[in-house]
């Protein structure tokens, strides 16, 4: 690799995080237009089918063109897409209220510290290990310079992950606070005892992984774990990967762990007094936090670019063609089988009672990952 | 140590997943191929909505073979009527052995749809049929005669000719 000026990675590194915050974006909204369809499915509903407004105008007309491709069995699932935009229109421009008795500056802070916790972690995330595509020659200052499928190469990216991700409770329960109302407070308080009790269980588990690899590095890491496994290790970072993803359940405030914002105890918990987009932060922060569980878990359980999960990838030589190589595709389509996974589980289970939240925490996932711990790291004693 | 196992391994909640997955399948398969729908709901005016077959909608005469309605003017519905919305006044015609309706006048601003009309007929002539759109505008559109357009008690009711014609098969005629 020919070595970069200054001016050249900055440019690289700038069209890279673009890139990324199109992803974020451009996955928000289609996981909330899903969520819509999927709940509506399993219900036995259709979803929405349409954007509200009448036959005539902007509305009709996209009305009638939808209706029209849908026609097409692959395009009537999509029927109704256009109501995301809507959604973000709504949010934009319904009118921002902060009541008298708020504490202003906090509470104008707080969504934007939930949402630039959940934005920053993608820093660390990496979609590939190695360059996407390669600049031709002809374009101006990075022509024939390499495409990276990570922002960040950090040799401690998981710690910078974790540290991240949990400074977002702070939206949460400074936003509680701020909002100087007894439902929102309780909301934020729950959120706090539920959030730090399952930061454990959550962090340890994906020791598991950071013990079989040896290493802290995203990449490194999501190759050894998918190449570089004994046989034993694969039920192992099986049984990691469900407590993981359950506490991950817990981490994003996500039914069935949606203590925060109990709508029928707590109205809707800690963002009853937020409206207007400082209340869509918060929602667009619950989605980007899904985001960023599904990609943890594919990325260190579910293999990462590589095909086959839980490390069976070590079996596979990686001279096959198709499957024995890294791609970007195989880590998307993890990534939007745990998004959907996410709301299969909403239109599944039923909320947990608090204690029972802090019963699976507390009494169950903590001994069940130390064990899963203690017999990674045998495993790792044994490996050359 | 049972129950420690079944906390462990949530069997219930995989099953409680099945089912969900199983219906999401279902309908994510089908949604728009079969013919007859496997998803409770239908995408109404776009898509014609089923109703169950004893409801009671519009009342309408029926006609026989020759297309010509099947009262005699017998009078049992109008003496029925618990809210006395039917007016009938009979009439002859040439080469028909009994009477027939000239007007057959329905308020149906006043109906109660208690289908007693349609029970005291002894010659099956008139029945309560399955248009639900009933809406209009006018009071004066809930008088329904033989004549005239939206008072047509053999047309569509305005709000069905609105959802007939967005639906794709009127657009064929």
């Amino acid at each position: 690799m020919q070595t970069m000026t200054l001016s050249q990675t900055c440019v690289i590194a700038i069209l890279q995080a673009i890139a990324v915050v199109i992803f974020i974006f451009v996955v928000v909204p289609l996981t909330t237009f899903a969520e819509r369809k999927v709940i509506g499915y399993v219900q036995d509903r259709l979803g929405t089918t349409r954007v509200a407004g009448g036959r005539t105008g902007l509305t009709g007309a996209l009305n009638r063109g939808m209706w029209s491709l849908g026609k097409v069995p692959v395009f009537s699932i999509l029927r109704g897409l256009p109501v995301f935009i809507g959604d973000i229109i709504k949010l934009l421009v319904k009118e921002d209220i902060i009541p008298d008795k708020a504490d202003r500056a906090i509470f104008m802070v707080a969504p934007a510290v939930s949402m630039i916790a959940s934005v920053v972690v993608f820093a660390a995330i990496s979609f590939y290990p190695g360059a996407l595509f390669t600049f031709p020659r002809f374009v101006p200052i990075v022509g024939g310079l390499p495409f990276a499928g990570f922002l960040t190469d950090m040799n401690v990216g998981l710690l910078f992950i974790l540290g991240v991700a949990s400074v977002g409770v702070y939206g949460i329960v400074l936003g509680a606070w701020a909002s100087n109302s007894k439902f929102p407070l309780l909301g934020g308080l729950r959120s706090a005892a539920q959030i730090v009790s399952y930061e454990v269980p959550l962090t340890l588990s994906l020791m598991v992984p950071v013990v079989l690899a040896g290493s802290l590095n995203f990449n490194e890491m999501t190759r050894r774990v998918a190449t570089g496994m004994p046989i034993w290790a694969v039920p192992l970072l099986f049984v990691g990967f469900f407590i993981y993803f359950t506490c991950g359940f817990a981490e994003t405030n996500r039914v069935p762990f949606d203590m925060p914002e109990a709508e029928n105890e707590l109205v809707a918990g800690f963002h009853t007094e937020y409206s207007g987009m400082r209340f869509g932060f918060f929602y667009l922060a619950e989605y980007i936090n899904m985001i960023v569980a599904s990609a943890l878990a594919s990325a260190f359980f579910l293999g990462g670019p590589f095909l086959l999960p839980f490390g069976l990838q070590s079996f596979v030589p990686a001279s096959t063609p198709i499957i024995g190589g890294p791609s970007i595709i195989w880590y998307l389509l993890k990534i939007f089988f745990l998004l959907f996974t996410f709301i299969w589980v909403r239109a599944t289970i039923p909320r947990y009672r608090y204690d029972q939240i802090m019963a699976i925490a507390w009494k169950y996932l903590i001994p069940f990952t130390l064990v899963d711990l203690v017999l990674a790291a045998a495993i790792r004693f044994t490996m050359p | 140590m049972n129950k420690y196992l079944k906390t462990l391994i949530p069997v219930d909640i995989a099953k409680g997943l099945a089912l969900t997955g199983k219906h999401f399948m279902r309908v994510f398969t089908t949604a728009n191929r079969r013919k007859v729908p496997l998803h409770v709901v239908s995408e109404y005016p776009e898509v014609p909505a089923t109703v169950q077959p004893r409801f009671r909608g519009r009342l309408t005469m029926l006609k026989d073979e020759q297309g010509e309605v099947k009262c005699v003017c017998c009078l049992a519905c109008e003496k029925i009527c618990p809210t006395q919305v039917i007016t009938i006044e009979s009439g002859k015609k040439e080469g028909r052995k009994t009477r027939l309706p000239l007007r057959y006048d329905f308020e149906m601003e006043r109906c109660i749809f208690c289908e007693f009309c349609v029970e005291s007929c002894g010659f099956d002539a008139i029945i309560l049929n399955h248009q639900f759109e009933l809406a209009a505008y006018n009071r004066e559109d809930f008088s329904i005669g033989m004549l005239g357009r939206s008072q047509n008690m053999f047309e569509l009711t305005p709000v069905g000719q609105f959802s007939h014609a967005i639906r794709p098969e009127a657009k064929k005629d």
